[in-house]
């Protein structure tokens, strides 16, 4: 029985991955340039914002680095706290203080 | 323990998959519907299948990989926790973001069946 190398094996279907995530990058960050209004623009960020944690664990994996995922937990709280502000902007206009 | 990691390595890559054909997917949907209503659909695809089950599977890969070392558990648990904080915080953030948008009039309800929040005079 041959054994497969797992670490390869990670690897290949890691490189397999990147450029599907990269299309979807490209296509979020055309509806945020041309987005036509305010909360389409957030939306995009958004999904972007989710999809970059995503991006940075696997990163992590492939550089071997245990910095990477940590900052994604950060990105995934940014990004709640910056809908909250947009959505209490758009009702109120104003910045929560 | 060879077999444990092939299987999770496995059950991960297919969930890692699954997850970048859902971030497509919700990719090219927010570039083709209409406005902002429709838009939150394909937002809510890309958070949810294109952010949390390949978090998922990249946590079952990291805990299957021996070549990381020790970090396998820092990664592996920090995509969790990134994980869990992505299923409870993004529908919490495109609700209020669409509440918000609908009572600022910022964009219209295009494809209307019935608005009743509309009816009832608006969200107080």
């Amino acid at each position: 029985m041959t054994l497969i190398d797992i670490e390869s094996q990670v690897r290949t279907l890691i490189l397999l991955v990147i450029p599907l995530f990269i299309i979807a990058y490209t296509l979020y960050i055309v509806r945020i340039l041309k987005g036509p209004t305010l909360p389409d623009r957030v939306l995009a960020v958004d999904a972007l914002a989710f999809d970059l944690v995503v991006f940075l664990v696997v990163l992590g994996i492939y550089f071997k680095s245990p910095i990477l995922p940590v900052t994604g937990v950060v990105l995934a709280l940014w990004t709640y706290a910056f809908d909250i502000f947009i959505a209490k902007y758009l009702e109120r206009r104003e910045m929560g203080e | 323990m060879y077999e444990l990691d092939l299987l999770l390595i496995t059950i991960g890559g297919i969930l890692l998959i699954i997850g970048a054909l859902c971030d497509l997917i919700g990719a090219i949907g927010m570039n083709r519907f209409p406005n902002f209503f429709v838009r939150l659909h394909a937002a809510t695809v890309g958070a949810i299948g294109g952010a949390f089950y390949p978090l998922i599977g990249t946590a079952l890969i990291a805990f299957g990989s021996e070549f990381l070392g020790i970090y396998k558990w820092f990664v592996g648990g920090s995509a969790l926790v990134a994980a869990f904080l992505i299923l409870m915080l993004a529908p919490a953030g495109s609700h209020a973001l669409a509440r918000a948008a609908h009572k600022s009039k910022a964009s219209v309800v295009e494809p209307k069946v019935a608005d009743h929040l509309e009816e009832d005079g608006g969200v107080k």
